[in-house]
């Protein structure tokens, strides 16, 4: 078979972290790569650097053997790369026709659109999914119309419609349903018959073992396997993309089930459910640190909302015993709530302000008018040094702050108002090593003093080392609860890929 | 997020809004006058919508684009300050056609400015047009600092007073770039310039050539105010610096009115057309009723702000009914 594609020790990094260290894939002609490894590993990365969306630091790419640099997503595609965007490439205006055409459209008599032609093309690309869709979508059909597979199938069709030499699927299958993947994996089937090479990127092992001719497993932005997937059980995989490793860089001593038992119960939030929750139930005790886990956008984040009162929702919540009802975050702020936003840059901070005024914007409101600017230090600063905030002082704008001092500046401006539940939305994305490890301190020394805490986090080391308990959520519903013994890093992706092991449980 | 009925049909048909507000507009103003639909009124007022009329096809083009031009009024003026002074009341025929000529140049450099500004050097669209907008505005002062000049009388009565098969000289003008329009609406720039008005993003990874359409919108705006600026110029035979002032704000409520969203992406020019012929005859209502001229202004603004607040009224409601 002749090699099509060769990356070879792709580097990549984004700002402080190191998204690809030394990855490496082979592709031929003819061949589906199953492309795998858990959250945060760099797939998504080696294949925008492959589509040209990413430029590496390091590393080369070899196409017919040839180095190859690829300047913008144009230029890959006029080497005959197409990807399936997993954010979808669809202009939401423009019908399906004109989408999937756009920069390619067929031109007819007087250098005009022939717009029969194009539906023709269209129509021919719509019957490879015939069956599976909705039988009013046709080719002058917005794309603002669509559902969200239906969107799905427009992008994978367009992708296909410059017959491609090399076929990226970024986790398209995630939003089809089992018919549509069915049909996709047939036509992946005729595809490959053609010569089309594709690299296939999935969380769903049972889809991989079905459709992949080999595999390449990234971990931590590393290769560290490869081979015929008919070589390899699912148990092979899982262990590769998550070895046991003894003593992980994070550790904290678990408190056991039966001692959490004996605690107060500080939130019982019963059956759940939003637009994308489907009836969660938990319990968390005082001075529990229950994690959140599983593959991104399984409901992680609405969960952290619904309980803030930041989406509407069905079901029961009960508060230290009294059932309460949060329709805004104001409510759940005012009962000793609080939630840690994800994206500290957009959503926890004002860069430009001082840090006195930045741990201070929630709760200005205690301190009177005209404001009480004696006590308001005084406070700021206790919250400061109880955090070790490295800092010239209290009116230095935030931005001079390291990424974790910074970090503990949107948990400190928390901690003022005393919040009895803590919620973390995936705290340590994007914060250095040594951010990190000081962030676990605060968050061990929290715990210790009663505070609760539910952190939602993509990095499963993190959870494993750090939470007594692990809820692994999966499309909408919790999945899997991981505590003591059964809580470890190869049965959190496990359980976060669905995959069942029979000897446990 | 399920369309409700209206919304359906508004994207089907973008100007049926303004299709249900000219006929109550035309209603109204035939109620006051009467004698609206005969040959030399139709005239009347049609030479006189037709300047806001080019204005607005041009800004159209440019929200289609995702963008907006505040700066076309100020071209307006420039290119009406140059025809009354380099022209003047006795000039030749040849003069004319060159200045006119030389003022469509200046209205696509103006917009070739605002494009540079906007598409290359990625300023955003309503700040860079409001600054050059007083760019322009002065030129058009310091070539006519007093009001004064204008164009020969033979010339505005070409404009004022040819009527072909009984239609004035403006409905040819405006079929005739209505079959422009629907010529570039199938041809490949068409289809760029809603794909970068629609999701600048997605057009780029597809590998539309995103600042040059953006650009090139602009310099279309620019040559849309540069024709309006001649047919204002035809139509009144004086030059005042001014003159294109009011024209902004008009040009972008006749382009909302017809069913272009400020959002881009969508739209075309025959709504905007429908959107400065209402807004003519709001005009006309308002000095036969006899009410202060500012409620034009008040009437423009308004119509704006509700388009603008629309989306976020309809947004509440239905949170409210949820």
């Amino acid at each position: 078979m002749s090699l099509l594609l060769s990356a070879r020790n792709v580097a990549k990094r984004y700002g402080a972290v190191q998204a690809l260290v030394d990855a490496s894939l082979e592709i031929g002609a003819g061949e589906t790569l199953a492309l795998i490894g858990a959250n945060g590993s760099g797939k998504s990365t080696l294949s925008k650097v492959i589509n040209g969306v990413v430029a590496p630091d390091g590393g080369q790419l070899l196409l017919d053997g040839r180095p190859v640099r690829f300047e913008s997503p144009h230029a890959a595609k006029d080497a005959g790369i197409s990807t399936v965007f997993q954010e979808l490439s669809l202009v939401p205006q423009m019908t399906v026709a004109e989408n999937i055409w756009l920069t390619r459209e067929p031109h007819g008599r007087g250098g005009l659109i022939d717009l029969r032609q194009e539906r023709r093309g269209t129509e021919a690309l719509l019957d490879l999914f015939a069956g599976t869709v909705r039988p009013d979508l046709t080719p002058d059909t917005p794309v603002s119309a669509l559902l969200p597979d239906e969107k799905q199938i427009v992008e994978i069709l367009k992708a296909i419609s410059v017959n491609p030499r090399l076929l990226i699927l970024d986790e398209a299958t995630a939003s089809l349903d089992s018919r549509q993947v069915q049909r996709l994996f047939e036509l992946i089937g005729q595809w490959k018959a053609q010569g089309t090479a594709i690299i296939f990127i999935s969380h769903r092992m049972t889809e991989i073992e079905q459709i992949a001719d080999r595999y390449s497993v990234l971990r931590n932005g590393q290769t560290v396997g490869a081979g015929a997937v008919k070589d390899a059980t699912v148990d092979d995989l899982v262990a590769l993309m998550a070895p046991e490793t003894a003593g992980t860089v994070v550790a904290r001593r678990r408190l056991s089930t039966d001692l959490l038992a004996t605690r107060r119960t500080v939130l019982q939030v019963e059956n759940l459910q939003t637009g994308v929750l489907r009836g969660v139930s938990l319990q968390v005790h005082e001075g529990e640190l229950l994690g959140i886990g599983g593959l991104k956008g399984q409901g992680q984040r609405d969960l952290l909302l619904a309980i803030f009162g930041g989406v509407p929702y069905s079901g029961r919540m009960l508060l230290e015993g009294k059932p309460v009802r949060f329709t805004h975050p104001r409510q759940a702020m005012n009962q000793g709530v609080a939630l840690v936003p994800g994206d500290r840059a957009g959503e926890g901070l004002l860069a430009i302000r001082a840090i006195l005024e930045n741990l201070l914007v929630p709760s200005w409101r205690m301190y009177g008018f005209p404001l009480r600017m004696g006590r308001a230090c005084r406070d700021a600063g206790a919250i400061a040094a109880r955090l070790e905030i490295k800092m010239p002082g209290l009116d230095a704008p935030v931005s001079v702050l390291s990424g974790g001092n910074a970090q503990k500046v949107v948990i400190g401006k928390w901690l003022l108002r005393n919040p009895r539940l803590l919620l973390l939305d995936d705290p340590t994305k994007g914060v250095d090593i040594g951010a990190k490890m000081e962030f676990y301190r605060l968050l061990t020394r929290l715990c210790d003093e009663g505070t609760t805490v539910i952190l939602y986090s993509s990095d499963d080391e993190e959870l494993v080392g750090l939470c007594d308990r692990v809820l692994v959520m999966h499309d909408g519903r919790i999945s899997s609860e991981l505590a003591g013994g059964s809580l470890t890093t190869a049965n959190l992706v496990a359980a976060s890929l669905g995959v069942v092991h029979r000897e446990t449980s | 997020m399920k369309q409700s009925r209206w919304q359906q049909r508004t994207y089907r048909h973008p100007y049926l809004f303004a299709l249900i507000l000219l006929f109550v507009a035309f209603t109204v103003n035939l109620l006051l006058q009467p004698n609206l639909i005969e040959p030399t009124a139709l005239n009347r007022n049609m030479r006189v919508f037709l300047p806001l009329i080019l204005v607005a096809i041009g800004q159209a083009i440019v929200m289609i684009g995702g963008g907006i031009d505040i700066s076309v009024g100020s071209i307006v003026s420039v290119v009406n300050a140059l025809l009354a002074t380099q022209i003047g009341l006795s000039g030749d025929p040849a003069t004319a056609v060159l200045i006119m000529g030389v003022a469509l140049l200046v209205g696509m450099g103006a917009g070739a400015l605002n494009g540079l500004f906007i598409a290359y050097l990625r300023l955003q669209p309503i700040i860079t047009t409001f600054a050059t907008s007083f760019i322009y505005a002065g030129l058009a002062l310091f070539i006519l600092p007093n009001p004064g000049g204008g164009v020969p009388p033979q010339f505005t009565a070409l404009y004022r007073e040819t009527v072909v098969l009984w239609l004035p000289l403006a409905f040819y003008i405006i079929a005739a770039l209505l079959l422009a329009w629907a010529l570039v609406r199938r041809t490949r720039y068409g289809r760029y310039l809603y794909a970068v008005g629609g999701k600048a993003d997605a057009a780029y990874e597809t590998g539309v050539p995103v600042r040059a359409v953006q650009f090139s919108a602009y310099v279309i705006s620019g040559l849309m105010a540069a024709l309006g600026g001649i047919a204002m110029t035809l139509l009144t035979g004086s030059g005042n610096a001014q003159v294109g002032d009011p024209l902004t704000l008009s040009s972008i409520t006749a382009a909302v009115i017809g069913g272009t969203p400020l959002s881009g992406g969508a739209g075309g020019i025959a709504g905007p057309i429908i959107g400065a012929v209402i807004l003519g005859l709001i005009r006309n209502i308002i000095s036969f009723a006899n009410v202060a001229t500012w409620w034009q202004t008040f009437v423009n603004a308004a119509i704006i702000v509700l388009a603008l607040a629309m989306p976020g009224i309809i947004n509440l409601i239905r949170r409210r009914n949820a």
